[in-house]
C-alpha cells in the first residue's frame, strides 16, 4: 500500500512544484515519479474561447479514490495523488494532475495510464467545449 | 415512495432546465422513474436515451441494472456519458 493517497476535486489550479516538494518529504524510498498534466487544447477547426468542465463533485471524489485504491492493489507505489479541476477553464489551463510515485519507474508508469483511463470515462466529469462558431459537449471515443 | 433529490448534469441539465428538484415519486426502480417522470413534461424525455446513452447513481452509487430497487433513496442522479481527464 502506498504512504499516501491524495484527491481532490477543485476550482483551483496546481503548482506541480509545490505538489513534488511535497512528494518528496512523503516518498524517500521512491525512486521514481510519474506526473500526468491533462491540460486545455485549442480546436482543429474552430478557435475556442474557453472550456466549461462541470462535476459532480462529491461523488467524482469518491469514485476518483476507488480508482486510486485500486490501483494501489495492482502495483506497489508510495504516494498516489489525483487533482481534477471543474469551472470554466482557458487554453493551456490544466485540467488533471495524476502523480504516482514508486521503487521503480515501471510501477509508477503503469498506474498513472491505469488511473488516467479510468478518470476519461468513469468518473463523473464533463467538458463543455465553447468556440467561435460553435459550442458542444465533448464526446469521448 | 417519497421525496427524493433529482439531479440532472450537462446535457441532460440543460434539457430539463434544472440542476436538481426535489420530487415525490411512486416507482420502484430507475425504469419506472423515468416513465413516472414523463408525464411531468415533454423535456424528461430525454432520459429516455434516444440521443445519448443515460446514466444514473442512486445515492452516489452506479446503476448497472434499470431494474434496481431505489426505495429508501434519498437522491437519484441523472448523466450523459461521463467526458474526465
Amino acid at each position: 500500500m502506498p504512504h499516501k493517497i491524495i484527491v481532490a476535486v477543485q476550482k483551483s489550479d496546481f503548482d506541480l512544484n509545490s505538489e513534488m516538494e511535497t512528494l518528496k518529504l512523503k516518498t524517500e524510498k521512491a525512486g521514481a515519479v510519474v506526473f500526468f498534466v491533462g491540460k486545455v487544447r485549442d480546436l482543429e477547426d474552430d478557435n475556442l474561447k474557453y472550456l466549461e468542465i462541470e462535476s459532480f463533485e462529491e461523488f467524482a471524489k469518491s469514485q476518483i479514490k476507488e480508482i486510486c485504491d485500486d490501483a494501489a492493489d495492482k502495483w506497489d507505489l508510495e504516494y498516489i495523488l489525483v487533482k481534477h479541476r471543474f469551472g470554466r477553464l482557458k487554453i493551456n489551463d490544466n485540467i488533471v494532475l495524476v502523480i504516482t510515485s514508486s521503487k521503480h519507474r515501471k510501477n509508477a508508469y503503469e498506474a498513472s495510464e491505469f488511473i488516467m483511463e479510468y478518470l476519461k470515462s468513469n468518473v463523473p466529469f464533463w467538458k463543455k467545449e465553447v468556440a467561435d462558431k460553435t459550442q458542444k459537449w465533448v464526446e469521448n471515443f | 415512495m417519497g421525496k427524493v433529490r433529482l439531479k440532472y448534469f450537462s446535457r441532460i441539465r440543460e434539457t430539463i432546465g434544472k440542476t436538481s428538484e426535489l420530487v415525490e415519486i411512486k416507482s420502484k426502480n430507475i425504469e419506472e422513474l423515468i416513465e413516472e417522470l414523463q408525464s411531468m413534461g415533454e423535456q424528461y424525455s430525454v432520459l429516455q436515451g434516444r440521443d445519448f446513452i443515460v446514466y444514473s447513481a442512486v445515492d452516489q452509487n452506479m446503476v448497472t441494472d434499470v431494474k434496481t430497487s431505489i426505495e429508501g433513496a434519498t437522491e437519484i442522479a441523472f448523466f450523459p456519458p461521463m467526458t474526465g481527464g
